[in-house]
């Protein structure tokens, strides 16, 4: 099969990727078919009729455009005044029922029946009945409100927990204008995927308990970025606003499409470590116990390593690419012992066969390309001979080791959030997350993603390169550090970091091959 | 007027019983049919010219020919017997009078097209009739006519009966596989068509319960002597059930052809002493209906059906006279296609609703003069634009009240408006 066929949209000739239905066909050229059912992960339904277009010369001459393949020589109208009409119709229908209550409803700015209202329909209300009536804010579970007046029928909802998540905890009840989508009697969602039903949803029918009334969309900035969760490294885009008067704060993650990465859909705990980069961050530097302003913290710790005997630094297993390389860096040139020693951050047996990883480190494949030890051992012996140790938000206590009884050990942590090890550090150097700073990943699959800063906050934190570099270290920057791994590691020989595609780079199977899950 | 072709044993005491009705030809065709060759079979159903029986008169041996040749997937019969449409009320007599001929007309499809898995899709308001089919299916394997050997010959066919769950929609022919499955009844959009991925994706031939009762007669007796009745392109005899407000209501088997108001007055006995006719629909609730005027010249086959801009439907016919208020009747029956909307698709679940408000309030003195407009343009917003054709068997029905009894309507918001307090 060819990879393009022709086909002729309104008359014009279109070149488009064969294969596709004729929305996604079409779409692939910038001509939009409107449709509210169909999704591609879900596949076609052709239940709302809002993409009925005309073939000429075909039979039947009206089809659903989500049910027809895109098809060599196809003749597709779609500005004729039949269709046009036909749009507005549905429209029509879809509102004739619909509450219409857009000012408290958490959809509004991004809903499908107000975009398709005002670019097709556009026709004043002519319902003079009573509207249908049914059920609102309703618990289903996993932290999904529904609100079945807003629903629109589509089933998006009903086929991912029938097609993706294969729970089928909903279903449409019904017939005719009472059509209703519920769960079953006591059987709430409860799949580990649900909130992506608030993302399906085209209207404001499906609600997230967590976000509802806290922002309207269209005060939302939409960054990209990648959840660091786990080690799938799943597309998102992290929404954020800065109030007036306030910090800027993220609201919520979405799941950004990336077909070599998560596809259309990210996990429910995935989608809720967002609140780690709102709460529980460290903002305090220390130095010597006590709290002092960052450069003298920064300082107080240069002096600290310069004075130390053996020096031991341990690396976070969800650190940058280019925190790793920096931090290996000044551990070769401070002569200190490098360990990524993180057992606790896999949670053997949590993760699924679909996008949930056991491992919750974003970025443990680059350990083994980098050549970071990660075994107990060579820790425990560092550790029973050093006298400081540096914690590049490494949380040793997941792992089972008791920060607060290293002995003579002094304890220093440079991270982002608040836990047990930083709490027990004598000195403390926050940084910018990974929300406020930009990096590379690699996930379990062996996937090289970038990201950039989404957040700038009010008093914006230091990035760990740059304390790194005050600490020391030779890279100022991420293009000082992928100049080094350029020439200096092997995997990344060949990376040209300008030209890293946006849905990230597959790096050859044999370079992650002995990456530990 | 009256023949006896399908309706042959059905006034013989116990014919639903295997002895009584072998007794009276029963399985007659079966030694014949397995001499044939398959496809001679389908040529004679073609011959014939029977037409499916359901409602849509499409030729039922050529539907036959669109399955596809060399797969290797099995072949299902569904019989349609959710009999469900307003004033219908003929397969029933089928199920319970005479099923063995189904299950002959079954054996004799099954032969044809090669399948050896039959359902019979019953509606589900049908126990007594299921009981009574499913005892007679019972005899048929005893006896041999049914199971792994067909009367000895290597050719297996089981029959299995499914009851429905009380939907309407489910008589559609797509929404009745996806009920076999076990699925809600809701329409498939086609393509694919059932011939090519019908019954658990595989290949399925639907027939409603009066064609494949045809079968026997016209195996027996061959295509001409079928088409011995009837018109040219409207061949054979059929069942129709008059109902309404005639002197003589129920199922009559008639040859095609007859003219409309004829068989109203002589087979039916007519309106009632004093009334007038008014209209007829001719062939179940969602066929447009006819003036009695119009009915003067309408004869009871497909193509004079289709000249009136009307259908020959399913042989149920409603006599209404000049004390049926046509307003109500409109809400009746639009009441009916809202309520067995699946609700799958956007303008029959939203629509059909919006619809039957309208007409409420128009029956209940709160009607403006556009409404009626109004009407006329959902039935054309709705009608063809859905999955299936059940909001169009209610659109096409409503718009020919809204425009032969307009003036009814009319004087029902007239009459609101009157009502109304001078601003």
């Amino acid at each position: 099969m060819a990879d393009t066929i022709k086909l002729s949209v309104n008359g014009v000739e279109v070149e488009v990727p064969a294969g596709k239905n004729l929305i996604d066909a079409v779409a692939a050229v910038g001509i939009e078919i409107p449709h509210i059912c169909y999704h591609p992960a879900l596949g076609a339904d052709g239940n709302c009729r809002m993409c009925l277009v005309e073939i000429e010369d075909g039979r039947p001459p009206l089809v659903a455009a989500c049910k027809t393949k895109a098809a060599e020589g196809m003749k597709v109208r779609l500005d004729s005044e039949k269709i046009k009409k036909i749009q507005r119709d549905i429209m029509e229908f879809e509102l004739i029922n619909h509450p219409i209550d857009c000012p408290i409803c958490d959809q509004a700015g991004e809903c499908i029946l107000q975009d398709y209202y005002v670019k097709y329909d556009h026709a004043p209300s002519r319902m003079r009945v009573p509207q249908v009536t049914k059920g609102k804010k309703m618990d289903f579970g996993s932290g999904v409100v529904h609100d079945q007046e807003r629903c629109v029928l589509c089933a998006r909802c009903v086929r991912f927990t029938r097609l993706i998540t294969k729970t089928g905890e909903l279903g449409i009840v019904n017939r005719t204008d009472q059509a209703r989508v519920n769960i079953f009697p006591g059987r709430p969602l409860n799949n580990r995927y649900a909130l992506n039903v608030v993302d399906l949803c085209p209207v404001g029918a499906m609600t997230s308990k967590d976000f509802r009334f806290r922002q309207r969309a269209w005060f939302l900035t939409k960054s990209k970025g990648i959840c660091h969760g786990c080690s799938k490294g799943c597309n998102i885009y992290i929404d954020h606003n800065r109030e007036k008067y306030k910090d800027d704060i993220i609201y919520r993650y979405r799941p950004r499409h990336n077909d070599l990465v998560n596809g259309y859909f990210i996990c429910d705990s995935g989608r809720m470590t967002y609140k780690l980069e709102n709460e529980k961050r460290l903002r305090v530097p220390l130095a010597a116990g006590q709290q002092v302003d960052l450069e003298s913290a920064v300082n107080a710790l240069k002096r600290r390593m310069d004075q130390a005997d053996k020096l031991v630094f341990l690396v976070s297993p969800s650190c940058s690419l280019e925190q790793m390389r920096a931090i290996q860096q000044l551990a070769t040139h401070k002569a200190a012992v490098l360990s990524g020693y993180s057992e606790g951050y896999i949670q053997k047996g949590d993760g699924d066969d679909y996008l949930i990883q056991d491992d919750k480190s974003a970025n443990r494949a680059a350990f083994a390309l980098l050549g970071i030890d990660e075994s107990k051992d060579t820790l425990t012996a560092a550790l029973n001979e050093a006298d400081l140790l540096i914690s590049f938000g490494n949380d040793l206590s997941l792992s089972g080791m008791d920060c607060t009884a290293l002995g003579k050990t002094e304890l220093a942590f440079v991270g982002s959030y608040a836990n047990n090890c930083a709490d027990a550090a004598s000195y403390l150097l926050p940084v910018a997350s990974y929300s406020e700073d930009n990096g590379s990943i690699i996930n379990i699959d062996g996937v090289l993603q970038r990201y950039g800063a989404a957040v700038v906050k009010n008093e914006p934190l230091p990035s760990m390169l740059q304390i790194l570099a005050q600490l020391g270290g030779a890279f100022g920057d991420v293009q000082a550090v992928w100049s080094d791994l350029n020439s200096a590691v092997e995997a990344f020989n060949k990376v040209d970091l300008q030209n890293i595609p946006a849905e990230g780079l597959a790096l050859t199977v044999s370079e992650v091959d002995n990456v530990t899950a | 007027m009256e023949v006896k072709i399908l309706s042959a044993r059905f006034d013989i005491a116990d014919a639903n019983k295997l002895e009584v009705a072998k007794k009276h030809g029963a399985y007659g065709t079966l030694e014949k049919l397995f001499t044939m060759e398959p496809a001679e079979v389908t040529e004679v159903v073609k011959a014939s010219g029977l037409r499916g029986r359901g409602g849509a008169g499409f030729p039922t041996g050529l539907k036959w020919t669109f399955l596809p040749k060399g797969l290797d997937k099995p072949v299902y019969l569904a019989v349609n017997s959710d009999e469900s449409e307003p004033a219908t009320f003929k397969d029933r007599y089928i199920l319970v009078r005479d099923p063995h001929m189904l299950i002959e007309g079954i054996i004799i499809c099954c032969y044809a097209i090669n399948s050896h898995d039959a359902y019979i899709y019953i509606r589900g308001e049908y126990i007594y009739q299921a009981k009574i089919l499913q005892a007679a299916i019972d005899e048929a394997y005893a006896a041999g006519y049914l199971g792994d050997k067909v009367l000895g010959h290597d050719f297996r066919i089981d029959v299995t009966v499914h009851r429905g769950a009380g939907a309407y929609i489910c008589g559609e022919e797509t929404a009745l596989l996806e009920s076999i499955e076990g699925k809600k009844g809701q329409p498939r959009s086609k393509p694919p068509f059932p011939a090519v991925e019908g019954l658990y994706g595989c290949p399925t031939i639907i027939n409603n319960v009066q064609s494949i009762a045809s079968l026997p007669f016209i195996l027996e007796k061959g295509a001409d002597a079928y088409k011995a009745y009837g018109t040219e392109k409207s061949s054979g005899t059929h069942l129709f059930g008059i109902s309404g407000l005639v002197k003589k209501p129920g199922m009559y088997e008639l040859p095609l052809g007859l003219p409309l108001v004829e068989v109203v007055d002589k087979v039916a006995g007519g309106v009632r002493d004093g009334r007038t006719l008014k209209g007829i629909i001719p062939g179940g609730s969602s066929t447009p209906v006819l003036t009695a005027e119009e009915a003067q010249s309408v004869t009871l086959d497909y193509e004079s059906m289709a000249a009136h801009k009307t259908m020959f439907g399913s042989g149920g016919i409603v006599v209404l006279d000049d004390t049926v208020d046509m307003v109500k009747l409109a809400e009746n029956l639009v009441h009916f296609y809202y309520h067995e909307s699946c609700g799958q698709c956007t303008p029959c679940r939203e629509g059909l609703g919006w619809m039957l408000k309208i007409l409420g309030a128009i029956i209940a003195g709160k009607g403006k003069a556009k409404d009626i407009d109004l009407l006329l343009e959902l039935c054309d917003n709705i009608e063809m634009k859905t999955v299936c054709v059940l909001s169009a068997a209610c659109t096409m029905a409503l718009r020919s009240y809204l425009n032969k009894f307009r003036s009814e309507f009319e004087a029902y918001i007239a009459n609101t408006a009157s009502a109304q307090p001078v601003m």
